[in-house]
């Protein structure tokens, strides 16, 4: 996948800059209501339930503020990512036990033409694995502000 | 007319897909997986709100294919690429009964 495919992954309306849930259900519930809105998932319930499922396998938060929320089912017909802030910090029952800021949801249909799914879990993992980079996404206030870092980091 | 039946059952391949790829995959990525047991008990418990006739031709094609459900799209089964009869469409959205591609034999899922 190229650099400017990833990129393209991320878009405004689906960017919260200060998500109000305090826990964890409520954050995958918000960030799914920018969905909801748009009717790009065919059942926005069953989806949610996945997400949980995938929670109780093992937290998606990977540490140092981030969490990465991800699964694939087939209620989508094409990869999505949606990010969000959380100022106040959820508890995400991470490895490192600090409350997560940063979230990235990302779901995909099992079928995918192009099949990017993990390759884009992947370099979201790599890319918030560095310290300098990271930093500056959980400070970025607005999606002009966060998708410069990410094009920068790519 | 919803088919309950067969959204539990595209939930519970998603819940089968999970558990391999967290194995194969994720577990590489530094997402710790733990919880795998509990997992599978989730999947078994679910497979008591399956109909036997939806779980025993998962579970056929399940040996077949990684993934015994496919979207349609276009009238035409992601699975294989056939083109559906377009009565199919018609019919699944009317009924509660389980469509599977004449060509591959998976089973189709329709999205709204």
């Amino acid at each position: 996948m190229d650099t400017s495919s990833f990129i393209s992954l991320f878009r405004e309306e689906r960017y919260v800059s200060e998500l109000k849930g305090t826990r964890k259900n409520q954050i995958l519930d918000e960030l799914l209501g920018l969905l909801k809105q748009n009717h790009v998932v065919n059942h926005p319930d069953l989806l949610l339930e996945t997400l949980k499922k995938r929670e109780t396998l093992g937290s998606t938060g990977l540490g140092k503020n981030v969490a990465i929320p991800h699964c694939r089912t087939l209620t989508v017909s094409e990869l999505i990512v949606i990010v969000g802030h959380s100022n106040k910090g959820v508890d995400w029952q991470a490895m490192d036990k600090k409350p997560v800021t940063l979230i990235f949801l990302i779901i995909a249909p099992p079928q995918e033409k192009q099949n990017i799914y993990l390759p884009v879990l992947g370099k979201i993992c790599e890319i918030v694995r560095e310290n300098k980079i990271r930093k500056m996404l959980i400070r970025a206030t607005d999606f002009r502000d966060f998708i410069n870092i990410i094009g920068a980091a790519a | 007319m919803k088919n309950t039946q067969l959204e539990i059952l595209v939930h519970y391949q998603d819940i089968d897909l999970m558990l391999r790829e967290a194995e194969e995959v994720e577990k590489t990525l530094g997402f710790p997986i733990e919880g795998h047991e509990k997992l599978q008990g989730a999947k078994k418990e679910l497979e008591k709100h399956i109909s036997p006739k939806y779980l025993h031709t998962y579970q056929r094609l399940r040996t077949r294919y990684k993934r015994p459900i496919v979207p349609v799209q276009n009238d035409t089964c992601l699975g294989c690429f056939s083109k559906l009869p377009t009565y199919f469409k018609v019919r699944a959205r009317e009924d509660q009964e389980m469509y599977t591609c004449e060509n591959c034999g998976r089973i189709l899922y329709w999205m709204n």
